[in-house]
């Protein structure tokens, strides 16, 4: 689903963000993308979303070299990739259900599929009582939810989630991380960017672990590590 | 499709009326710069169509002294009618002056006039209108000839004020079209940071650059075209309430195409700044 071929980054200020990178994630996998701040997880998943072109090697999702993409393709590439953020990213002045709504709106769904696919999807991230409620009304964790629901309304193939627990607490992050499974179990390739060392631990699904740019490690049921970011 | 429109269509009204004070300061501009514009083009179409009329017609008159020899007079006759100026002329005796000035001076002036005062006169025709300036200076200093005159001068006046006046709207028109081009502009890039949330979330969700374009586009587009709707108004009621006379009146396609060039303006220059906007602010 997804494939790094060699692929180098570099920022024009100089610094290398990824060096060489080479991995293949399957359809349908699990993926925690581990490392310390300014590893180059960030930067990774930004080339997924061909938010930048990569300086060297190439990127292939399901199949097609991104960067050969043109331009105007690109919002189309975007429709099949969700995203989650550690911010979450609500519009503020916009209710539960017209946040995922307008996920649905703005590429152009006809309205009776955003009829029948919101309430549906609010249905499955438990928020189904709540869908008039402003964001600011909402606890932090069922803020993410609506997040996630909004990634994931459009049924893409991919979610990408750039440390959805961040601003979490425990219990909360738990419920997100369900909520994420639950999404990976209908098929979707999952690839979260944590911090979270528990949470990693516990669930025991494949660990790539970034430093300076670099792959230093890739287990298939891995754990977070000792140190080993901070370490070298 | 459907949905689309009623996407754009809904967004544009509410970013316009998000922003009521800045589109209204918009709009009121491009009026005002338009209606300049549109009297700037009032004003020379019936310039240009005044002096036509007075050229057809025009005619150099080259009054003799009322006490002029017949000599003097048979000298000034032969060279009028030997100039290669002058296409044709013909003589009025002091009877047919006399006459023609009773039928254009009121009674009081005229009733002090005998027919021994009046001048006798050549109504000459120049072969090209604008050499009547040229005749009427070879003609004034001949002995006997008392002035000559020529409507060329007068036309030429008129047209010089003219032009300076077209200029000034003109000119005040184009800084005032600029500034409402840098208002509109504003307006919109105002409206894109207002929607920075909305704009960031649809590229993320892979909304279309044009989805996402499109209203703010719009919304340039309304403000020039109200502000051209104002200022078609405001030409046409002075068309309507304070008309020009006699040559310089004009008729109603001279109206309706000095409105289309108005309203056409208005929507260039409210495509124009929020095309700047959108390149320059509403990176996508």
């Amino acid at each position: 689903m997804i494939r790094f071929e060699n692929v180098g980054k570099t920022y024009p200020n100089g610094t290398p963000a990824l060096k060489d990178i080479n991995l293949d994630i399957k359809k349908g996998e699990f993926v925690f993308l581990v490392g310390a701040s300014g590893s180059g997880k960030t930067t990774f998943l930004r080339l997924l979303l061909r938010e930048e072109l990569p300086d060297s090697g190439r990127i292939l999702e399901a199949g097609r070299d991104i960067g050969e993409l043109p331009k105007w393709r690109v919002p189309y590439l975007r429709r099949n990739i969700g995203c989650v953020f550690q911010d979450f990213r609500l519009l503020p002045n916009k209710s539960v259900y017209e946040n995922v709504a307008f996920a649905l709106e703005v590429i152009g769904r006809p309205r009776s599929t955003v009829e029948s696919q919101v309430p549906q999807i609010l249905e499955l991230v438990g928020l189904s009582d709540k869908s008039k409620n402003l964001p600011s009304e909402l606890s932090g964790g069922e803020q993410q939810r609506v997040a996630v629901a909004r990634a994931f309304v459009n049924r893409p193939l991919i979610l990408l989630a750039d440390e959805p627990t961040g601003n979490l607490d425990p219990a909360n992050s738990e419920s997100i991380m369900a909520l994420l499974e639950r999404i990976n179990r209908t098929g979707t390739t999952v690839v979260m960017a944590t911090h979270d060392k528990a949470l990693v631990d516990r669930m025991r699904r494949r660990v790539v672990v970034l430093d300076k740019g670099e792959i230093i490690r890739d287990q298939v049921r891995g754990v977070y590590g000792v140190n080993e970011g901070a370490a070298r | 499709m459907r949905v689309y429109f009623r996407y754009a269509f809904r967004e544009t009204i509410s970013n316009l009326w998000r922003n009521r004070m800045m589109t209204l300061a918009a709009i009121l501009t491009v009026a005002v710069s338009l209606s300049l514009v549109g009297s700037a083009l009032l004003l020379k179409q019936s310039a240009a169509q005044a002096s036509v009329a007075w050229q057809t017609g025009t005619r150099v008159t080259v009054w003799m002294n009322a006490a002029a020899s017949q000599g003097e007079l048979d000298a000034v006759r032969t060279q009028l009618a030997d100039s290669p100026l002058v296409h044709k002329c013909v003589f009025f005796d002091q009877a047919r002056d006399y006459k023609e000035f009773l039928a254009s001076l009121p009674p009081s002036e005229t009733n002090v006039l005998t027919v021994a005062d009046m001048p006798t006169s050549f109504r000459c025709e120049p072969t090209i209108p604008a050499d009547a300036f040229v005749v009427e200076s070879t003609f004034k200093n001949q002995p006997g000839v008392y002035a000559v005159t020529a409507p060329e001068q007068q036309i030429r006046q008129m047209n010089h004020a003219i032009r300076i006046l077209q200029v000034v709207f003109l000119a005040l028109a184009g800084v005032l079209l600029l500034s409402a081009t840098v208002l509109i502009l504003n307006t919109i890039r105002m409206a894109i940071f207002a929607r920075r949330r909305e704009v960031s979330v649809m590229k993320l969700v892979g909304a279309t650059n044009w989805f996402i374009r499109i209203p703010f586009i719009t919304e340039g587009f309304i403000q020039g075209l109200l502000g051209s709707f104002v200022a078609a108004g405001v030409v046409t009621a002075l068309h309507t309430w304070y008309p020009l006379h006699n040559e310089f009146a004009l008729n109603n396609v001279a109206l309706l195409g000095t409105n289309a060039v108005v309203i056409g303006v208005g929507v260039l220059i409210g495509s124009v700044g929020s095309a700047i906007a959108i390149r320059r602010f509403l990176d996508v």
